[in-house]
């Protein structure tokens, strides 16, 4: 059972991803912004970050990017509405490890977490 | 513009006349109609009135300030939309001494300005020093919130009537 | 082929005015005191025009013109119109088939003080044929298109008749060549808009309309389609009229990049709450529009927000960023108009990019509004390369090997 941090400004989004993820994983907190994600990336180190692009203070690229910098061996996986090829480029560039465009599927989500933890 | 006297009413309709006021327009009536505008968001109504003369007006102000633009249409600012509305209500008989003015709408929902006051907030300080340098008082309001507000003016008693989507309505 | 943005705004006055003195020739046949309450030029699919008329009974008085601007010209009255008109005239009241002869020759009057001021402008003359009665259902009472898939810009006035509630408009279809020609022949080269790629960006635009409309259907099961997408120039104060009064649910994002601007998503009440409760995985605590509907409705403007605008900056090869969105509950023109209001700081005239979707199943309707700065959207034409307008998705298997 891994543990996972969703970074999610909708709470709506975090309601759907929270079901979808806690049969298989523990949820370790639920953050609103890119800033409290690399807050609570540090403190807890959970497995994988489940991480939005479009938030308010700090979108999530930035996060990643932050994140990565500090914990290369993080994985996070971009789960956002965003379909912008250049957009996908700079999340590969700050290392995310996976990209989920919303909406999604139940399946495509525990497709991508599985090919990036390899759980 | 025009000018809704006794003497033009629409056709035939018993009723007491309401006359819309779109967006950058105004309207004056003798005729004791009811002036009418609505959807105000960003944008501010202005009501003026003179109860002994029997004139008010309405104008529905988009922006603050006419200055450093060229654009002939004078109701679609704050300053210009009430010098406007002024001067045409003292054509129709109003004098400046006894006009009064009442104000509403200037919310500040979907402001996306990052610095700085919205244009709400901008519109109603426009109003407060062009109707202090025209010397007309501002008597009552109802502005600023995250609403939007619909207006009626009676022309007879200068009430207006302030309604909003969600919180009910008023009269000021 | 360029267009600057002064003749765009010459040619809206031209048509603004036309209309202003139709209106006036009518009071001074019959009295009848109507307002113009907009007029605005948009470039649309043919087979769209009129698709704001759909289900409703009108008479249209046709013309062909010819001369300098070739095309038709529609006046189209509410069918309960023409009986008040009627009896405006002079020696009223009229037995019915009067009626068709009478609204004829108003239509003929009108039309040309409609056209006087073109063509004056223009300094020449267009002729118009004599006028054609059709009595007809939604945009058949236009001629019928040559070619519905062409785009075409359509000059559109709505005149509203307070005292009997009733509206009438005109629409004048131009051939878009011709027209074009003489747009470009009366700018001054600044600002310029190549208006053939203003067809393309729609084209764009109609793309990303159709991914909202999948985001919609994949999420909440309700099955829709995308129905109409065009591109209108207004005055900044005509705006907010895109939107009915009725009160609105949806949100609103600033958008920045190339190019920049604020962008709605609307539903009515009806279709929110409909939507809202699709996408809910349970049923909603309390009563009425509660706070899960509210953060349903967020996170669907969020995705078809970027559905529809991350199609312009794929082919433009760019990004376009947004601001979360932001949820208004409200009367509609209050929606948009701090936004026109934002815009208008910097801009007398605006662009108004505007989609609606619908569906067959349930009473659901959505509209998006986008405003675009006009300087980013010229950038952003001048940047557009035709050959990439089919690329609006990203090309996920080179980023990702």
């Amino acid at each position: 059972m891994s543990e996972v941090l969703i970074a999610d400004d909708s709470e709506f989004m975090r309601n759907l991803l929270r079901e979808i993820l806690e049969e298989d994983h523990r949820i370790v907190g639920e953050v609103e912004n890119g800033v409290e994600a690399v807050e609570v990336y540090k403190e807890q180190r959970p497995d994988l970050v489940m991480m939005d692009i479009v938030m308010p203070i700090r979108d999530g690229i930035e996060a990643t990017d932050e994140i990565k910098n500090g914990d290369p061996e993080a994985t996070v996986i971009m789960c956002t509405s965003v379909g912008q090829e250049e957009k996908m480029k700079e999340a590969v560039k700050a290392g995310a490890d996976g990209y989920i465009t919303k909406p999604f599927q139940k399946p495509s989500v525990i497709e991508a977490i599985e090919d990036a933890v390899g759980a | 513009m025009k000018v809704y006297d006794s003497g033009k009413g629409t056709m035939g309709s018993p009723e007491q006349e309401r006359v819309k006021v779109g967006i950058a327009e105004y309207e004056v009536t003798t005729s004791d109609a009811t002036l009418t505008t609505s959807g105000l968001g960003s944008c501010l109504g202005i009501a003026l009135y003179d109860a002994e003369a029997g004139v008010a007006g309405l104008v529905h102000v988009m922006l603050p300030s006419a200055a450093d633009v060229e654009d002939p249409n004078t109701a679609k600012y704050a300053d210009t939309g009430i010098e406007t509305l002024l001067l045409e209500m003292e054509r129709s008989g109003a004098e400046r001494g006894r006009v009064r003015a009442k104000v509403a709408g200037g919310s500040d929902m979907l402001d996306f300005s990052e610095n700085g006051s919205g244009i709400g907030v901008r519109n109603m300080q426009q109003v407060e020093s062009t109707l202090d340098d025209l010397g007309v008082p501002l008597v009552s309001d109802d502005v600023g919130g995250d609403h939007g507000r619909s207006l009626r003016l009676d022309g007879a008693s200068g009430d207006l009537t302030v309604k909003s989507a969600n919180k009910g309505s008023k009269t000021i | 082929m360029e267009v600057d943005i002064q003749s765009l705004e010459t040619f809206n006055q031209l048509a603004s005015e036309g209309a202003q003195q139709a209106t006036a020739m009518l009071a001074q046949m019959t009295g009848i005191q109507a307002e113009v309450e907009v007029t605005k030029i948009t470039l649309m699919d043919r087979a769209d025009v009129g698709e704001e008329l759909a289900g409703q009974a009108f008479v249209g008085i046709g013309f062909d013109l010819e001369g300098a601007l070739v095309g038709d010209t529609t006046l189209v009255f509410e069918e309960a119109c023409t009986g008040p008109i009627v009896e405006a005239l002079p020696g009223g009241a009229a037995g019915e088939e009067m009626v068709e002869s009478s609204v004829k020759e108003i239509g003929n009057i009108m039309m040309s003080g409609f056209i006087d001021g073109w063509a004056d402008f223009l300094r020449t003359t267009i002729e118009h044929s004599p006028p054609r009665y059709v009595e007809a259902t939604g945009a058949d009472v236009f001629p019928a298109a040559n070619d519905p898939n062409e785009q075409v810009f359509v000059f559109k006035s709505h005149i509203q008749w307070p005292g009997e509630d009733l509206s009438f408009y005109i629409y004048m279809l131009p051939a878009y060549d011709r027209l074009t020609e003489l747009m470009a022949d009366s700018g001054t080269g600044d600002d310029a808009v190549p208006v053939d790629k203003l067809s393309v960006f729609n084209e764009m635009t109609k793309q990303g309309t159709a991914t909202a409309a999948d985001n919609v259907t994949q999420m909440t099961g309700i099955e829709t389609d995308a129905e109409v997408t065009q591109i209108s120039f207004a005055p900044i104060e005509d705006v907010p009229k895109q939107v009915d009064n009725k009160s609105y649910v949806g949100t609103a994002v600033e958008f920045s990049g190339t190019p920049s601007g604020y962008l709605m998503i609307l539903f009515d009440e009806t279709s929110a709450m409909n939507v809202a409760e699709a996408l809910m995985p349970m049923e909603p605590d309390g009563e009425g529009f509660t706070d899960m509907h509210e953060s349903a409705i967020e996170e669907m403007g969020n995705i078809m927000t970027s559905g529809f605008i991350d199609g312009w900056a794929n082919v433009l090869e760019t990004s376009v960023d947004h601001t979360p969105p932001r949820v208004v509950h409200d009367m509609g023109r209050a929606i948009i108009d701090p936004l026109a209001a934002q815009v208008g700081q910097q801009q007398e005239h605006a662009f108004i990019i505007e989609s609606r979707m619908q569906t067959a199943d349930l009473e659901f309707g959505c509209e998006i509004h986008a405003l675009p700065d006009d300087a980013e959207l010229r950038q952003a034409l001048g940047d557009l390369d035709v050959t990439r307008k089919d690329q609006t998705e990203p090309d996920v298997e080179t980023i990702f090997e």
